[in-house]
């Protein structure tokens, strides 16, 4: 087994704050987090805001001094070994602020020259690909526009690892589309992702792992190859189910719901239970495959999914 | 890498060195040209009546009469003091505050580049521009000097034939010499003033840079150091209204810029330049001396920037907001 480009040990980031009878207080935005991302691989990071998603990345960075445990990236600390660590990583902020007195050109060129493993022509051809008008100025640009650039100046370099927080918000669909698209092909690259995002579509489409986080608590690891091989059935009791079969037992959970609903959940092989589900007393079915959104509301139940999108 | 930077914080402060530069350099050149229009030992009286006020002055009364003495206080002049101490504490309020609050900061760090190399690159840049704002002053100083002329009026003089003496005619109307400034003085006379001004604006640059380093709000950062300027002042006028308050003298560094009297001090007695600490005659400690001045501006200002370095060095770099 290879060893993971990244890894985080009881990674946990606790601030102070005071409140208004000026006492200090503490909250733990990243709570003992331990998570390997291994090489080659897209790692998506999902939470509402607020679970800890850009203070893990932020610590992965260097940006923050983690107040427990640590952060490796390449078996470089990124504590102590920042800059050794920034070396390998490109990043996107998920909040993209750029100097507004450059232009589209001079950013790049300014980016490529603080950074040697920056490739102008690849710059170019992104740019090109994203439709990003790269002559003008950063002050007159939308925020879309700014958006594509800084993605233009994290995905033309060299870095083994890409780290993007939120990379399509502010993007039209086709842009989102063409983003996505670019992160599969820089995987076939053999480079590393972790992407951060509130759209669980687009993480579902392109990772390959997915980390969930609830208020700064690291709940759930998913492996989506696992993910695509299990199917929900949605159905009204028309009568008592059959038994099932001693082989599904462990492949299969049921739960009775109110008004004579049942959901019965499937992992593996679904075709080996189709002889089963006809001899069952169902009606009004729906057969679906298990997505992220299912996953995920099983640990934030309280989060509307349509906000989520939407955002 | 070091280049790319310092030439994007060149870039950034452009508009206001050009602006400050010229503002300093045709102030100083305009200040000798007024002084080269009066002929002050004529209001010798006049300035005697003011004794009592001598402490507010930064020389000697006397001093006042002559050229050099008159061209010496332009570096007390608050139009040069501010244009120094607007460019110290807008560049080194930039430093850490001001790319947080712009949400740079994020950027520059996301790059292999250490944090100390982003501050003494944007700290050198700023110490580089106070030194070329002083450059200024001075180069101003002595072009009003190379190109100014004083006309003076002296009495007519009457020859004794015979004798070959020459007598003043008190008959006769008073003659008008017209003499180049660089007779009268010289642009040399003014290094420690610009050293002393030049120590200042390091001082404020280096507060600016550590107020900046663990805040995240440039005008945050902008208000503490003008609140610290205004108490230092406040402290200085004070102390030198009362002589119960002039204890307070000890806590002001307004106690160590004083440009002009180091002039006198230069001209007068040269050999007391060097010296630390003043002393009055009864052998207690008045001030610090010419020397000490400096030291004690540019050590306090160096302890900030190192301070500030440690701070940003070790902080935690939040969010843009």
């Amino acid at each position: 087994m290879t060893t993971p480009l990244v890894t985080t040990e009881n990674l946990t980031k606790q601030f102070r704050s005071r409140n208004g009878r000026g006492q200090d207080q503490y909250f733990k935005a990243l709570n003992d987090c331990s998570l390997q991302v291994q090489q080659g691989e897209i790692f998506g990071l999902l939470g509402p805001n607020g679970a800890g998603k850009t203070t893990l990345l932020r610590l992965l960075l260097g940006f923050l001094k983690p107040t427990s445990g640590r952060a490796q990236i390449d078996q470089k600390d990124c504590s102590t070994q920042s800059i050794e660590v920034r070396q390998r990583v490109a990043y996107l902020p998920g909040d993209v602020r750029l100097f507004r007195n450059m232009n589209g050109h001079r950013f790049l060129e300014f980016m490529s020259q603080l950074r040697q493993n920056t490739h102008r022509e690849r710059c170019r051809q992104l740019a090109d690909e994203l439709k990003l008008d790269l002559s003008r100025r950063v002050s007159n640009m939308s925020t879309g526009m700014k958006q594509k650039l800084a993605l233009v100046g994290s995905l033309a370099t060299d870095a083994p690892l890409i780290i993007l927080d939120e990379p399509t918000s502010n993007l039209d669909p086709t842009i989102r589309q063409k983003i996505l698209e670019i992160a599969l092909q820089l995987q076939a690259t053999g480079k590393t992702m972790i992407f951060s995002s509130h759209v669980l579509s687009e993480v579902e489409a392109i990772s390959n792992r997915v980390a969930i986080l609830r208020a700064g608590q690291l709940v759930h690891t998913q492996p989506m190859s696992e993910l695509k091989q299990r199917h929900r059935i949605q159905a009204r009791l028309a009568g008592p189910l059959p038994e099932l079969p001693i082989q599904f037992q462990e492949a299969v959970s049921i739960e009775q719901r109110p008004e004579q609903r049942v959901l019965i959940e499937v992992s593996g092989d679904f075709a080996c239970l189709l002889d089963w589900l006809s001899q069952a007393n169902l009606s009004d079915m729906e057969i679906s495959p298990v997505g992220l959104s299912t996953v995920y509301e099983q640990f934030h139940a309280n989060t509307n999914l349509s906000t989520l999108e939407a955002s | 890498m070091n280049k790319t930077l310092t030439r994007k914080y060149l870039y950034d402060a452009r508009w206001l060195w050009l602006s400050c530069a010229a503002i300093l350099y045709a102030f100083c050149w305009l200040r000798v040209w007024i002084v080269s229009r009066f002929d002050m030992s004529r209001f010798q009286k006049v300035l005697e009546q003011f004794e009592h006020l001598e402490r507010f002055f930064p020389i000697p009364l006397e001093e006042l009469t002559t050229y050099t003495g008159r061209i010496a206080i332009t570096f007390d002049e608050p139009l040069v003091v501010t244009s120094i101490i607007i460019w110290a504490i807008a560049r080194g309020s930039d430093c850490v505050s001001g790319e947080l609050g712009r949400g740079t900061l994020e950027l520059l760090l996301a790059q292999p580049i250490s944090r100390i190399r982003i501050f003494w690159t944007h700290a050198s840049m700023t110490i580089l521009g106070i030194a070329g704002l002083v450059l200024m002053a001075w180069l101003g100083t002595c072009t009003g000097i190379a190109i100014c002329e004083v006309t003076e009026k002296t009495p007519a003089t009457m020859e004794l034939p015979l004798l070959d003496m020459e007598i003043p005619n008190p008959l006769a109307k008073p003659q008008e010499v017209v003499r180049p400034m660089s007779e009268l003085t010289s642009s040399w006379y003014f290094l420690p003033a610009i050293t002393n001004l030049f120590c200042l604006g390091f001082f404020i640059a280096g507060l600016s840079c550590l107020m900046s380093s663990w805040d995240r709000y440039r005008w945050r950062t902008i208000g503490i150091v003008v609140g610290i300027y205004l108490v230092q002042m406040v402290f200085y006028i004070a102390g030198l209204a009362s002589e119960q308050l002039s204890w307070l003298l000890h806590f002001t560094f307004f106690n160590a810029y004083e440009p002009a009297l180091f002039v006198n001090i230069l001209i007068r007695s040269p050999e007391q330049l060097w010296e630390l600490a003043r002393f009055t005659a009864e052998g207690h400690y008045e001030r610090p001396g010419p020397l000490g001045s400096h030291l004690l501006l540019l050590i306090l200002g160096s302890c900030c920037f190192l301070w500030a370095t440690l701070v940003f060095q070790r902080r935690d770099l939040p969010a843009p907001i």
